[in-house]
C-alpha cells in the first residue's frame, strides 16, 4: 500500500494511543468543557433551590400534620360559676359525665395555680384572682369517635354542669390548616419557579449549544442522521451535565439541611411550635426527587428544544 | 454499468440562496444506475451548488428534482435522511469532525444508520488501510494533512456502500498517484453498480477516465461527450 507522502502541509504529531472499540465510543458532539461548566453550576444551584423548596414542602406538610392531628384529638370543656365553690361543684359533675362518656380517653383539670398563670400576661401578677371568677378548664384527649358525637357531650354537659361550655378547636384548626396550604402552595410554587427555571436555561443552553456545533449538526444530517438521533446526542449531554449538577446541588442541600436540622433540635427542643426538621428515611428521598426532577428536566427540554429548532431547516 | 433507471432528475431547476439572483438556472439533467458522470465548469460556475442538491443540503427553490425515484421537492423532513444515507459524498472541504479520530469520522454514516459497530469495524479499518491511513486511525483531523483528511473524507462517503457517490474536487489535494488511483476506485465502484457525479476541473484527469461530462456554464447544465474518450 503507498500512501501520499508528499500530501501538503503533513502534520505527523501523533495522538495518543486510546481504545478504538471500547464500551463507550466517543460522543458525536464535541465535550463541552469549559462551556459545560456554567451549566454545570446553574443547574446545581437550581437542584439547590429545588432540594430547599421540597425541604420547606416537607416541613410544612409536617408541621400541618401535627398542629392538627393535636388539635383533632384534643377539647377543652370551660366550667364557669358564680364562685369558686360552685365552680368546684360543676368540674366534678363535668368530669363524672365525661369520664362516662365513649371516646373520652383522658380528662384533666387544670390547676387553679396554672390557669392564672395563664391570665397572667394579661391581667398582671395577682390580680387575676383577687378580680375574676376564673372558670376551670378541663383538657379532654379523645379520640375520632367522640367529634362525631359533640352535640350529645355537650347537652350532657349542660344538663349536669350548666356553667360548661365546649372548645373542640374547630376555628383554630381551620385556621392553622389554611395557614399550612399557604405555605405549601407557596413551596410548590418555589419548586415549580426552579423548574421553570431549569427549562429556560436549557432552552437558551441547547440553542447556542446548537449555534456553535452548527457544521457538525449539518454534517451528522449530510450523512443520514435524523433529528431524533442528534436529539438524543444532545439530551445525553445535557443529562450528563445535569447529573453532575444535580448531584452538586443535592450535596450543598444537603449539608445545609443537616445544619439546620441539628440547630433546630438544639434551639427549640421536642415541644417547638414548629416541628424539628430532620433528615430521616422518607424525607432523603423526597429530597433525592428533587435534583432527579431538575435533571430530568434540563435532558428534555434540551431535546425538545433541538428537535423544535432542527424542523425549521431544511 | 448503465440499469437504465433514473436516480436523479432535474427539471428546469433553479436555485437560489435567501433571494439572491440564481446561482442555477433551468437545470434540467439526469442520471440512471450505474452511469459515471464528470461534472465540469469555470469556478463559481454551480458545481458545487449543484452537487448540494443532489444530496440534499439544499432544494431546489423551483422546477422539479426526484431522487431515487422519489420527489425530493415534496419530500417530508423525516424521508430526507433514508435517501441521504444512500449518497456517499466527498466535500471538496472535507467536513471531518475535528473532535473524532479518522476511524470514527469514517464510521460515522454506519453509526447515525445504527449499525452495531461490530458489523463495520473490519470495513472502516479496510478502507482506511487503502486510503494509506492505517497508521493514522486514532489520528484526529487537525493532526492530519490536506491530502489525509482528503482520503479519510473519502473513506467516509464510500464506507455505506453508497448508490450514489458525489465527489467534490476529490483529487486536489492529493498527490497524481493518489489522485489515479482514487479515480480508479470511482471506476471501479462504478463497475460494481454505483453511480458516480465526479466534480472537477482537471481536463486531464477527465481525459484519462474518458466518461461522459456533463458542463456547467452560467448557471445552466450542458451535457458533452466524454473529453477523449468512450462514455
Amino acid at each position: 500500500m503507498t500512501t501520499a507522502a508528499h500530501d501538503d502541509e503533513p502534520q505527523t504529531e501523533e495522538q495518543p494511543r486510546k481504545k478504538r472499540f471500547g464500551s463507550g465510543s466517543a460522543p458525536l458532539l464535541p465535550e463541552a468543557g469549559a462551556a459545560g461548566a456554567p451549566l454545570t453550576a446553574v443547574i446545581a444551584i437550581m437542584s439547590f433551590l429545588a432540594v430547599l423548596a421540597m425541604a420547606s414542602l416537607l416541613m410544612v406538610n409536617r408541621a400541618a400534620s401535627e398542629w392538627t392531628s393535636a388539635l383533632r384529638s384534643e377539647i377543652t370543656v370551660q366550667v364557669k360559676g358564680a364562685s369558686p365553690t360552685e365552680i368546684d361543684a360543676s368540674v366534678t359533675e363535668a368530669l363524672r359525665v365525661l369520664n362516662d362518656t365513649e371516646g373520652v380517653v383522658e380528662a384533666t383539670v387544670r390547676s387553679r395555680e396554672d390557669t392564672t398563670k395563664l391570665l397572667e400576661p394579661w391581667l398582671g401578677e395577682g390580680n387575676a384572682e383577687v378580680f375574676l371568677n376564673i372558670p376551670a378548664i378541663i383538657e379532654v384527649k379523645a379520640d375520632p369517635t367522640l367529634r362525631d358525637n359533640l352535640d350529645l357531650l355537650r347537652n350532657r354537659l349542660v344538663a349536669a354542669a350548666p356553667g360548661a361550655t365546649i372548645d373542640d378547636h374547630t376555628r383554630w384548626h381551620d385556621r392553622l390548616s389554611g395557614a399550612a396550604r399557604s405555605g405549601q402552595a407557596m413551596a410548590l410554587s418555589i419548586f415549580m419557579l426552579v423548574m421553570g427555571a431549569a427549562c429556560a436555561i436549557s432552552v437558551f443552553a441547547a440553542r447556542a449549544g446548537l449555534a456553535a456545533n452548527h457544521e457538525i449538526i449539518s454534517v451528522l444530517h449530510l450523512v443520514g442522521a435524523t433529528d431524533n438521533f442528534i436529539a438524543a446526542e444532545v439530551q445525553r449531554r445535557f443529562f450528563i451535565l445535569g447529573l453532575r449538577g444535580a448531584v452538586i446541588g443535592l450535596v450543598v442541600a444537603l449539608t445545609a439541611l443537616a445544619f439546620l436540622a441539628l440547630g433546630m433540635s438544639a434551639r427549640m427542643g421536642t415541644d417547638a411550635f414548629v416541628p424539628a426538621f430532620s433528615l430521616g428515611g422518607w424525607v432523603i428521598l423526597w429530597l433525592v426527587i428533587a435534583p432527579i426532577a431538575t435533571c430530568l428536566v434540563t435532558a428534555i427540554t434540551a431535546r425538545m428544544t433541538v428537535l423544535k429548532t432542527l424542523a425549521k431547516q431544511y | 454499468m448503465d440499469t437504465g433507471k433514473e436516480i436523479v432528475r432535474f427539471e428546469n431547476a433553479g436555485l437560489s440562496y435567501e433571494g439572491a439572483p440564481e446561482t442555477l438556472s433551468d437545470v434540467s439533467m439526469s442520471l440512471s444506475e450505474g452511469e459515471f458522470r464528470f461534472l465540469t465548469g469555470p469556478s463559481g460556475a454551480g458545481k458545487t451548488s449543484l452537487l448540494k442538491m443532489i444530496y440534499l443540503a439544499h432544494r431546489p427553490t423551483r422546477g422539479h428534482f426526484s431522487l431515487f425515484g422519489e420527489d425530493a421537492m415534496e419530500a417530508p423532513r423525516e424521508a430526507l435522511p433514508a435517501l441521504r444515507r444512500r449518497i456517499g459524498v466527498v466535500f471538496q472541504e472535507f467536513r471531518l469532525l475535528d473532535h473524532l479520530t479518522a476511524f470514527e469520522n469514517v464510521a460515522l454514516p454506519m453509526k447515525v444508520a445504527g449499525v452495531n459497530q461490530n458489523h463495520y469495524r473490519e470495513d472502516v479499518s479496510e478502507l482506511l488501510n487503502w486510503v494509506g491511513l492505517g497508521h493514522r486511525m486514532d489520528a484526529k483531523p487537525p493532526t492530519l494533512s490536506g491530502g489525509e483528511k482528503q482520503r479519510v473524507a473519502l473513506a467516509r462517503a464510500l464506507v455505506s456502500k453508497p448508490d450514489l457517490i458525489l465527489a467534490d474536487e476529490p483529487t486536489g489535494n492529493v498527490d497524481p498517484a493518489m489522485g489515479e488511483r482514487i479515480m480508479k476506485l470511482f471506476v471501479e465502484l462504478n463497475k460494481l453498480g454505483a453511480a458516480v457525479i465526479v466534480a472537477t476541473h482537471d481536463l486531464h484527469l477527465v481525459q484519462s477516465i474518458g466518461k461522459p461530462v456533463l458542463r456547467i456554464n452560467e448557471g445552466g447544465v450542458s451535457r458533452s461527450a466524454g473529453i477523449g474518450g468512450a462514455s
